[in-house]
């Protein structure tokens, strides 16, 4: 299977040419195939949000390629990277991120809106992908009325909704109880059957370990990359 | 995104505060609405002043005596006794665009009717003074050439006199005396109200050469003196008029330079420059005070604007996560802003005109709200949430979704 990510040799340093500047990333290569279930793991300070805004295109290398299912990252506008953002890539936040004036499908149908999709048709998909997280029952609902779980499932549901190339998850049991927080889990590893890209950014064992792929970051640089199989 | 949606999420935005939002607007209405208010004052004042210049008559020219200084005191304007009743009739004889003439000299005499007496102004004027100044008599008629000539003791009254001195019943052949003299009431005149701030209603006519006989005298140095000489050019002649007078007038008073002129002589369009000179700097001195209020509102909604992009940070860096251009950002907040200017611009221009017909009410003051000044409210409420909302969305766009993500 061809690769939807594809890494060689990312630097990101900052304050580049200043007295001391920052490498958080150096010279990092990696490549991940599509329908992948990966986990980027490391401690704060180790360059894992680096990286994941880097693969998430909210950040540019400083040197070095990225290839995000086959379009190249460099020399981009921001505006351009706001569009590759809404079409290839879907968030999931540790803070869920939902706009509180809204419900549940207006979240859901924000992605729809930037990307230009009819009106009529954002509603059908947005409903759609509230039924796949199973929600159906909440859509008209606002954040603050749904619970932590209810309300990861809405950003969920937020991300996969424009049918992007990789789901990038940032630490997404982090905010919620154990039981809610497997939940979620088992919600991740079925989009994963269904065929979606998924790479997890967590610092938590537990999480990491329900990914197939394990990515070990320490110091700006892969320390570990480990491969678990397919057993799910 | 279309137009509509942009409007939608930055009405959402609207909603999510509404007081703070309501707080903005009151900035805005109050500044429009003391706009249209205040114009509408001004405006109304400039129309009623050029009201008041058009009842002067049609044509007008007025006559008067200059300055006189004695030893360096002036004496102030029209005081001087420099213009006679023959200055008035060289004129008439000698000024081709002037079609008619009439010499006044009023004075305020005790007016006396049976038991009633009054202190009143005394006009002493000449039979064609109504066909100059557009006023005439409603009841009986004015006196005639015939009656100036014999100096006949007969008298036309203001409607305040009327009423003050004869009360209830026809005026006209009633006899009152003048500081003693006994008059024949032929007329009344009609009821004309205030003009260049002096009562129409409230004065005597009675004709010039009975004045002299009876009530004035003569002066001793220049014989008849008129208070003033009032003309009415010929239809359009009014400049050439004004010059003929000018030039006659300085040649029987044997003067050569322009600034040793013992008179005036105005035209109704000198006049009407004097008012509307006047009507506008107190329009522009109204706006002003209007406009600032207006700025203050302006200055309010970016404020508040900025506070707004401040709160929502983080919504802003969600927005560019899920894949919102500069553009679009920049137009949620700027539309925002205008939002908030044009309800409270529309709400003010409601509140304005209401305000307008209040205050012409209650204060019996013209005021007039002209569609320009609606117009320009709307455009300016417009211009002010473009202006003072783009600093504050410029803001909000420029943010790097990595650091509005993270923050809290």
């Amino acid at each position: 299977m061809s690769n939807v990510i594809e890494l060689k040799d990312v630097w990101r340093i900052y304050n580049e040419g200043a007295e001391e500047p920052v490498y958080a990333l150096q010279g990092v290569s990696i490549s991940i195939r599509h329908g992948e279930y990966s986990a980027i793991v490391g401690t704060s300070g180790s360059g894992k949000s680096t990286l994941m805004n880097i693969i998430g295109c909210l950040d540019r290398p400083t040197r070095g390629t990225y290839m995000l299912d086959g379009i190249d990252i460099e020399n981009r506008s921001d505006d351009e990277l706001a569009t590759i953002r809404n079409k290839t890539v879907g968030f999931v936040f540790q803070q869920f991120n939902l706009l509180g004036s809204m419900s549940a499908l207006k979240n859901v149908m924000l992605p729809l809106v930037y990307a230009g999709i009819p009106g009529k048709e954002r509603k059908i998909r947005a409903e759609l992908a509230l039924k796949e997280v199973g929600l159906e029952n909440r859509m008209h609902h606002r954040p603050n009325e749904l619970s932590g779980g209810q309300q990861q499932r809405v950003a969920i549901a937020r991300a996969i909704v424009n049918k992007p190339s990789i789901l990038l998850a940032d630490e997404p049991t982090g905010a919620l109880d154990s039981t809610t927080a497997s939940e979620i889990m088992d919600l991740f590893g079925r989009l994963v059957k269904e065929g979606m890209t998924v790479i997890l950014v967590t610092h938590d064992p537990e999480t990491a370990s329900r990914a197939n792929r394990i990515i070990k970051v320490r110091d700006g640089k892969i320390l570990e990359d480990i491969a678990m199989g397919t057993v799910s | 995104m279309n137009i509509v949606e942009l409007l939608s999420v930055a009405w959402q935005g609207i909603l999510s505060n509404r007081l703070r939002s309501a707080l903005t607007v009151l900035g805005i209405l109050i500044g429009i609405a003391s706009v249209i208010t205040l114009i509408g004052i001004g405006e109304g004042a400039k129309q009623e002043a050029e009201k008041q210049v058009q009842s002067l008559g049609v044509n007008l020219i007025y006559i008067r005596p200059g300055q006189v200084s004695s030893m360096g005191i002036s004496m102030g304007q029209g005081n001087a006794p420099t213009l006679t009743y023959d200055d008035a009739v060289a004129i008439r004889e000698n000024c081709p665009a002037v079609k008619e003439v009439a010499a006044q000299y009023s004075q305020s005499f005790q007016v006396q009717y049976g038991e009633k007496n009054t202190m009143t102004q005394v006009n002493a004027t000449e039979p064609n003074y109504p066909d100059i100044r557009n006023f005439y008599a409603d009841r009986g008629r004015f006196f005639t050439k015939r009656e100036l000539d014999d100096a006949a003791r007969v008298c036309i009254i203001g409607d305040t006199v009327a009423n003050d001195l004869i009360g209830e019943g026809n005026p006209v052949g009633k006899q009152l005396l003048i500081r003693g003299e006994l008059f024949d009431v032929i007329g009344v005149m009609e009821k004309k109200g205030m003009t260049q701030g002096m009562d129409m209603d409230d004065q005597i006519f009675i004709p010039l050469s009975t004045g002299y006989a009876t009530l004035f005298g003569l002066n001793q140095v220049t014989g008849k003196t008129v208070r003033n000489i009032l003309a009415q050019s010929k239809d359009g002649e009014d400049w050439q008029a004004q010059f003929q007078i000018t030039n006659l007038l300085r040649l029987r008073h044997n003067i050569q330079n322009p600034e040793e002129d013992d008179f005036m002589v105005r035209t109704q369009v000198d006049i009407m420059q004097t008012a509307q000179s006047i009507t506008g700097v107190f329009s522009l001195l109204l706006g002003a005070t209007a406009g600032i209020s207006l700025l203050v509102g302006g200055i309010g909604i970016m404020n508040i604007m900025l506070v707004s992009v401040t709160e929502r940070t983080r919504e802003i860096g969600v927005r560019k996560a899920l894949g919102a251009k500069h553009n679009q950002i920049l137009a949620q907040f700027v539309i925002e802003a205008v939002l908030i200017s044009m309800t409270g611009g529309i709400l003010g221009i409601l509140l304005g005109v209401s305000g307008s017909h209040f205050i012409s009410n209650i204060a019996e003051w013209p005021t007039v709200v002209t569609p320009i000044s609606i117009i320009l409210s709307v455009c300016v409420s417009l211009a002010i949430g473009l202006f003072f909302g783009i600093y504050p969305a410029k803001k909000a766009a420029m943010l790097d979704p990595i650091v509005a993500l993270r923050s809290e």
